[in-house]
């Protein structure tokens, strides 16, 4: 997979000096956790731009003014871990010459390397939850996912209004992302009128036994699992049942209805009240994810068509910049973007409110209950409200 | 629930707990004082026990309790290699023991990384259901867990104190010079009680596999509350193991259900700092000063 | 471990006498090696080279504290808590007290100075592996103590945009300055540990390694020893840990964990316990490898686990203890 693209970047880099690019490839700076714990998610974001690439160079390459690009994608493991993060993304800008960059994704790692970025002016985009990761000091910086602090409200309006929650409890991983979720949904509940505490675990816990016994002696009617880990997500499905909770169980956060599934089974897993960031049904997505499932096998992970579509708004920025060579240029140009008609439907900027600088994405998303394995949508939802 | 129950539920929960760290640290501890290595590799033999269930009953479909023998036998095997390949030449050797174990533990896990991939696996669980004793209520697949565990420690006990490979074993455990008057070839019980040290821990990581999952970084957590229990009960004593991982199990569920998963861990860490400060040889250990 | 070969002899007469035992096969031979490979990055002149080159400096640094403390037996896996400590203290110094960098460093030194004492004096009676659990308990109490500290560690976050190093008004930020200063720092560092590792303190460590109960009945209090041993290393550590969070400009709890002793102590191993350049061996060898093995970071970690066994076995040593033994041969000695 990814093994010959390094190992021909490795060499190519090793015997080359720093700026060389040659004429007609343009490289994609692509840092990602690819091993360890986070490369479940890293590997399923990177398929995301190496699909998007793979589109472009098939359909011509990447037509920039009287040039045609060939697109390639340098990625290396950043192995989720800042100081590394500081390594490879120093690597990209000064021996790959890398100007635009899918990820970094882990927020440890972005802030780590911003300054880094801004120095070189460079593009990029992000999943990064922390409210830090963009703002008007790193203009450079684009994020593609939308995080609880946009979803959190008006999905939880809907679920008071239309599921009959009252009474919940919040489990949240206790890191950066997870302290960024509480706040968010913290504000949405009791914004909403419902009875809300939270629970911090530590990020990897198994075994959430004593946490349940401790939640269910509460006597809540409903677990809120935001954006937490989807295989803990899943973990803690199966064992709240296992202990006999019959309540609601509801997912506000990103995708994981595939590895909620997976780990919980069917039955236990019937009936959860889910965010989905995509609609299986839509046209475009059910044909986006045949053809990614049919590259990359199933089980395509939600957070991949954000990146495809990152991916592609970047490169149709420099087309529309008209170069490859100036940042900031495509970096305006990628600002201008809007009403994009990506996969994800159509796609713009916003943020401007919250984050002082128009660089957050804003999409449709869904609201859909888990029936039979599968999710079935409910509502659809933009930034105010879900129906 | 009322609030006996509720009480009683967390001392069930204890008793997982207790049982796990039971299997985890009565194989470390026999690997300890067979070999005198502290292994950091630990629980990495618990993780691929994990994986050895899976295989034997999700890939190859056999019943799920032949996962557990299967599981200790591919495991115990492994470990005959490993105490061949990498830990002979260190036998006594606890400094450089320990060292190379880190390096066993980074190819194992880094191995299982790129043979399995980083994705956890799930298992079908022992059994569905809840049984209930009055108000309290257990899920059967943890009920079956601890009698699992029960049975393979029970299986342990008669094969320690009444064969003679057991005996040997043990004696080695107590003082090296001993073992070798138990007509057992004292080069095989080197081998012999490190692959049941590591066996054992397979054995924790087959019977907790369906409830937790398998995944290549399962073996950090296990690993790491075997050091306390064992600093607790005492390097080398198999019963103040014993002791200390049900200690240990209690106290950590009762702390977690009331005050949250990060306040039990500091306390059972803080637990063992004090004994290693106060009194090394934990509750039970054997006099640990010599030269 | 001195040796009095001379191979330029001291007029009498000079002030600043370079000691005897400087001048030796052994000290050609590492200058030999690491004279050019220190001059290199300079002339390549790539920010990436600066970039390796100023980490394998880093790490030759906190692994020479760990060379230390290993010089009494005793294995620290807490060595990556006294670099956290040092880290926070310098990095929270210049940004919440404006306190310049070189002072934020000594700042770092007392800090971890102070820890490692207080650690010492509990622990250092402990046999063998009882201590290296003790540390390595105290290494997951120093993450835990953190993460309920957010107001201090910037918890789960941790501490973003630490200011880049100045001295005496001069930014050294950028990659040349920083890498010469790091190498001087380095140099400084190599000193200091040699200096202790030839005065009568590092006979009475080999004393105390080589047989405790004698040593013991020759009158070293082993105990003072072993503190200062551990403190030394410590305090070394925590130094790093400062000019590390300049240079990456990011730290949090999860930076100094169990891996990072683990990482140190294979880079001691490889680089050889036994020598003071055993560390900048280990660094110089362990750094940039995952830079040559870009594809995965599993087969490097594995590579690591092999060539930790390996040297353990055959070449226990380490790479320095071949160098040693080929500049003895060069030198004519048997």
């Amino acid at each position: 997979m990814k093994k010959n693209l390094a190992a021909l970047v490795l060499g190519a880099s090793l015997l080359t000096a720093a700026h060389a690019q040659a004429e007609d490839v343009l490289k994609l700076g692509a840092p990602f956790p690819l091993s360890g714990p986070g490369a479940a998610w890293g590997t399923a974001v990177l398929n995301g731009v190496k699909l998007a690439a793979k589109d472009v160079n098939e359909a011509g390459g990447l037509k920039v003014g009287d040039t045609t690009y060939k697109i390639e994608v340098v990625a290396y493991d950043d192995k989720y871990s800042a100081s590394e993060e500081v390594t490879v993304v120093n690597r990209l800008l000064s021996v790959e010459g890398v100007k635009f960059f899918t990820g970094p994704i882990p927020s440890a790692g972005l802030l780590a390397v911003q300054p880094m970025l801004k120095k070189a002016d460079a593009v990029a985009i992000t999943l990064a939850f922390t409210s830090k990761a963009i703002g008007p000091d790193y203009p450079g910086i684009f994020r593609v996912s939308i995080t609880s602090h946009e979803m959190a409200q008006p999905q939880v309006n809907w679920l008071i209004k239309n599921v009959g929650v009252k009474k919940v409890v919040g489990l949240f991983e206790n890191d950066e992302t997870g302290h960024a979720m509480e706040a968010d949904t913290a504000t949405a509940y009791k914004k909403a009128g419902a009875t809300y505490s939270s629970e911090f675990f530590e990020r990897g816990t198994v075994d959430f036994v004593s946490l349940l016994t401790r939640v269910l002696f509460k006597d809540i009617d409903a677990i809120e699992l935001s954006g937490m880990s989807p295989t803990t997500s899943g973990l803690i499905i199966k064992q709240a049942r296992e202990l006999g909770f019959t309540g609601k169980i509801v997912r506000t956060g990103g995708p994981a209805t595939q590895e909620i599934v997976h780990v919980a089974g069917k039955e236990a897993a019937e009936g959860i009240v889910v965010h989905a960031p995509i609609n299986p049904y839509d046209e475009q997505m059910a044909a986006f994810i045949a053809r990614y499932e049919g590259e990359y096998g199933a089980g395509m992970n939600g957070f991949a068509p954000f990146f495809y579509d990152g991916t592609r708004m970047m490169l149709k920025a420099m087309q529309d910049a008209g170069t490859v060579e100036d940042p900031i240029a495509v970096r305006d140009a990628m600002a201008a973007l809007s009403e994009y008609e990506g996969v994800l439907g159509k796609v713009s900027w916003v943020g401007e409110e919250t984050y002082g600088i128009n660089r957050q994405i804003s999409v449709p998303f869904y609201i859909a209950e888990i029936r039979d394995g599968k999710e079935k949508v409910v509502a659809t939802c933009n930034v105010i409200v879900c129906e | 629930m009322s609030f006996e129950a509720f009480l009683i539920q967390t001392g069930v929960n204890g008793l997982i707990l207790g049982a796990l760290y039971l299997l985890m640290a009565v194989g470390f501890t026999l690997v300890f004082g067979s070999l005198r290595v502290v292994n950091f590799a630990h629980g990495e033999f618990y993780m691929l026990g994990g994986f050895a269930a899976y295989f034997t009953t999700v890939t190859m479909g056999l019943p799920a309790i032949a996962s557990i023998p299967l599981a200790f036998l591919f495991v115990a095997v492994l470990g005959l290699f490993c105490e061949r390949a990498v830990f002979r030449p260190f036998r006594g050797d606890e400094l450089n023991g320990m060292i190379a174990s880190i390096g066993l533990a980074l190819i194992l896990q880094n191995g299982a990384l790129m043979l399995f991939g980083p994705m956890p696996l799930a298992m079908p669980p022992f059994a569905e259901g809840l049984t209930r004793f009055g108000s309290i209520v257990i899920p059967t697949s943890r009920l079956l867990a601890i009698v699992i565990s029960a049975a393979v420690l029970a299986i342990f006990y008669v094969v320690m104190m009444h064969t003679r490979v057991g005996r040997a074993v043990r004696a080695m455990v107590q003082d090296a010079e001993v073992a070798s008057t138990f007509g057992i070839h004292p080069g095989l019980v080197y081998p012999l009680g490190f692959a049941l040290g590591v066996g054992l821990a397979a054995v924790a990581g087959a019977v907790m596999a369906p409830l937790f999952s398998v995944s290549p970084f399962t073996g950090h957590t296990p690993l790491l509350k075997a050091f306390l229990v064992v600093v607790l009960g005492g390097l080398g004593s198999i019963p103040g193991a014993a002791i200390a991982s049900l200690a240990v199990g209690l106290i950590e569920s009762y702390t977690a259900t009331f005050y949250g998963s990060l306040a039990a861990d500091g306390l059972i860490l803080l637990l063992a700092v004090i004994m290693l400060v106060m009194r090394p040889n934990g509750l039970l250990g054997r006099a640990m000063r010599v030269g | 471990m001195s040796e009095l070969q001379q191979t330029n002899p001291v007029p009498a007469t000079a002030k600043w006498k370079i000691p005897q035992e400087f001048l030796t096969a052994k000290s050609a031979t590492y200058c030999a090696l690491f004279l050019p490979l220190a001059a290199l990055p300079l002339l390549i002149d790539s920010s990436f080279v600066y970039h390796i080159a100023i980490l394998v400096c880093l790490n030759a640094i906190i692994t020479s504290g760990l060379g230390v403390i290993v010089r009494v037996d005793q294995l620290s896996l807490a060595h990556g808590a006294f670099a956290g400590i040092g880290a926070y203290a310098s990095a929270l110094a210049v940004i919440k007290l404006g306190v310049p960098f070189l002072l934020s460093l000594v700042l770092a030194a007392l800090a971890a100075g102070v820890a490692a004492v207080l650690l010492g004096r509990l622990v250092l009676g402990l046999k063998g592996v009882y201590f290296v659990l003790a540390t390595f308990a105290f290494n997951e109490l120093f993450r835990m103590i953190m993460l309920l500290l957010p107001e201090i560690s910037g918890g789960t976050n941790g501490l973003s945009n630490i200011p880049a190093a100045e001295i005496a008004g001069l930014e050294i930020s950028s990659k040349p300055g920083f890498y010469i200063f790091i190498a001087l720092a380095l140099a400084a560092t190599l000193l200091v540990v040699w200096m202790i590792l030839r005065s009568p303190i590092g006979r009475a460590f080999d004393a105390i390694s080589g047989n405790l109960p004698l040593a013991q009945a020759s009158g070293i209090p082993p105990r003072r020893y072993q503190i200062l041993a551990f403190t030394s290393g410590s305090v070394i550590a925590g130094v790093g840990g400062g000019i590390m969070a300049a240079y990456v400009g990011f730290i949090s709890p999860e930076s100094f964990t169990f891996w990072f002793s683990v990482n140190t102590i294979i880079m001691l191993i490889v680089g050889g316990r036994y020598s003071i350049m055993g560390p900048v061996l280990g660094a110089l060898l362990l750094t940039p490898l995952p830079e040559v093995l870009r594809s995965t970071g599993q087969l490097q970690q594995i590579i690591y686990g092999v060539c930790l066994i390996a040297i353990l076995r055959f070449m226990p040593g380490g790479v320095s203890g071949l160098i040693d033994r080929f500049a003895e041969l060069m030198s004519g000695r048997k």
